[in-house]
């Protein structure tokens, strides 16, 4: 496979760096031999059809279910099989496709609680809550509030985010993994059920996170739009195995990606 | 009206954390704080006794199960036995010579460790089997103690609690206890206050609404959900223990039984799960109704000149109370601490409430 060598490029200083990685469940392999080397600051776009292995991927990142086969590593650090809590605690934050904000918590605390890895929380610090809690809280609340200000979200702070509407709760969401500062950070559908207008309003946030705040991205998504607009290189996925990588621009004109996509238009 | 909003501006993070945003909220609790101060002046030391000091103590336990109930959101149907171990560790290490002071700190670390080893089972299940290991739990403890007479204290399985001293001071009086009653209430609803604007809070409940997604945040659900039974195994077994020393002065297992568990249980859900005044207000209902109603249908028949008999009289409160448990959950589920919520939200926006989102 030719493409496959551009998609695995150079390793050296990469970010995320996974290698063969294969997944099983049962009987059904869920993916299989994929490689994948993110530069920093890079936004790497994963594409394929439903069920080609996507989210299995960055679970296995993130350790939901690690690769019964291959290795992962986070800037050098093999981090293969690591407990998601603590892939957290390294620098990677994702958001959820089907969303995973917390009900009957404000927009506030939900992106509070992004900042969990840089606070201590404790008993003592909730018990003697003015000697060592409150500065922490009043120091990640700045952290927040710059963020709150970065998406705009000012105006819905202190609302529940129960009853947000899902372009603005996809919003929270993206909050929430920037304030813990990631290296990496992993977007499954951000813009899902979007209309045009607000996949234009979170692809600009996506570069502009980059920009100001030198993440790398894994964006997961289906709107070829928006991958070839804003993604430096992708890989697509079909059946848990890949296909193609590269330039996006010069992928989604491959005919296996077409073929997968809307089936055997090269007929 | 009362609770207003208008003109309530907070120019920092410090005065956007407070615990008390709305002046009518500080004003209502500094009422209820001085009024606490000056009941032993304001009412007949009966009432002190019997009603005002058990409802302090059952409010700080209810506080300590919906931590982890409301909170972390794990069913709990053992607590009694927790506070068990807390009572019978701290009146044997006070028996022993043990400062007070210190027999109350070890009956609660007591009770936070064998607390933890319910977390264990947490660890595993979920839900209704949860609720079925930890009541299980609560019957072994029960079996323990009502079959080894080093714990319950002999063959009369009752064992007398020495005189409260703390601080150099014998308590004796009313007056006394009802203010170590106070103290420690005082102290457990401060915790929970800052509990609900602080990491630990919002970690717990993350755990509780969605554990993946508190993992990817960098949450260890395993660590967090023993620190909430930790937590409140401590508040539980402080407060079984000061329950039997200024209250029954007789620790027996029965005090603690799994009907107990069932009934701290009922003021957490009644009160509502995560609301504090909730539980205030949940253990005055479930402690006090009761009561209340009794002297009511006692007095009513007595003025009407109605004769009803001894055992339809001991029933009717029952019902009553079993009936209002019903009402109130059926008219908010999320119980009395929502209705309240429900109430202020009102009053907040009256008379122009059309202007409601």
């Amino acid at each position: 496979m030719t493409n496959r060598q551009t998609a695995i490029s150079t390793s050296e200083g990469a970010i995320l760096e996974c290698r063969g990685i294969e997944r099983r469940f049962g009987g059904i392999v869920a993916v299989t031999g994929v490689d994948l080397v993110i530069q920093p600051q890079e936004i790497f776009g994963l594409v394929g059809p439903n069920g080609s292995g996507k989210t299995t991927l960055t679970n296995a990142i993130t350790g939901f279910y690690p690769p019964n086969v291959g290795t992962i590593r986070l800037a050098g650090e093999d981090i293969t099989g690591t407990a998601p809590h603590k892939v957290a605690k390294l620098g990677v934050a994702r958001t959820f496709q089907n969303l995973a904000l917390f009900n009957g918590m404000s927009v506030l605390d939900n992106i509070l609680l992004g900042r969990h890895i840089h606070m201590n929380p404790g008993i003592f610090h909730t018990a003697f809550y003015w000697l060592t809690a409150k500065r922490e809280e009043i120091e990640n609340r700045k952290i927040v509030e710059e963020v709150i200000e970065f998406l705009q979200l000012e105006s819905i702070r202190h609302e529940l985010v129960d009853g947000l509407p899902i372009g603005l709760k996809k919003r929270v969401e993206l909050a929430r993994a920037l304030v813990a500062e990631p290296q990496m950070l992993i977007l499954d559908e951000p813009m899902a059920g979007m209309n045009q207008e607000e996949k234009g309003y979170m692809s600009r946030f996506i570069l502009d996170a980059r920009a100001e705040r030198g993440v790398s991205v894994l964006l997961i998504e289906h709107h070829m739009d928006v991958i070839i607009g804003i993604c430096d290189r992708m890989l697509a996925l079909n059946y848990g195995e890949m296909i193609a990588s590269g330039i996006p621009k010069e992928v989604v004109k491959d005919p296996r990606v077409i073929e997968a996509y809307v089936g055997g238009s090269h007929g | 009206m009362f609770y207003r909003l208008s003109g309530v501006h907070h120019a920092n993070y410090v005065s956007d954390s407070r615990i008390f945003k709305v002046p009518a909220d500080r004003n209502l609790a500094i009422f209820v704080f001085l009024f606490g101060l000056a009941a032993p002046f304001l009412l007949p030391s009966l009432y002190l006794n019997s009603y005002m000091l058990p409802w302090l103590i059952w409010t700080a336990a209810a506080l300590g199960l919906n931590l982890v109930t409301g909170w972390a959101g794990q069913l709990h149907l053992g607590y009694a036995a927790v506070m068990a171990v807390g009572a019978y560790s701290a009146i044997h290490a006070a028996r022993f010579g043990v400062p007070w002071e210190f027999a109350l700190i070890i009956g609660g670390l007591a009770s936070s460790v064998i607390g933890s080893l319910f977390a264990f089972a947490a660890l595993r299940v979920k839900g209704l089997y949860l609720a079925l290991t930890t009541l299980a739990m609560q019957f072994v403890m029960d079996w323990v103690l009502t079959h080894s007479p080093a714990i319950s204290g002999g063959s009369h399985a009752s064992l007398q609690s020495p005189t409260l001293a703390l601080l150099g001071q014998d308590i004796t009086s009313d007056t006394g206890y009802y203010y170590v009653a106070f103290g420690w209430c005082l102290l457990v609803t401060i915790f929970m206050l800052n509990l609900k604007r602080t990491g630990l809070g919002r970690a717990l409940v993350a755990v509780r609404e969605k554990d993946f997604a508190a993992a990817i945040l960098g949450v260890n659900s395993f660590y967090y959900k023993i620190l909430a039974f930790a937590a409140s195994s401590f508040i539980a077994g402080v407060s079984g223990a000061l329950l039997v020393a200024t209250f029954f002065f007789l620790a027996a297992p029965e005090q603690f039984s799994v009907a107990v568990s069932i009934q701290v249980l009922a003021m957490v859900i009644v009160g509502g799960l995560g609301s504090i005044i909730g539980s205030y207000l949940g253990v005055a209902l479930i402690l006090l109704v009761p009561g209340l109603v009794n002297g009511i249908v006692a007095g009513g028949s007595q003025s009407l000149g109605m004769q009803i008999n001894v055992e339809t009289l001991a029933h009717i409160p029952n019902a009553v109370y079993g009936a209002l448990i019903v009402i109130i959950l059926l008219i908010e589920p999320l119980g009395l601490g929502k209705l309240y919520g429900n109430i202020r939200d009102y009053l907040m926006v009256w008379p122009f409430d059309q202007l409601r989102k």
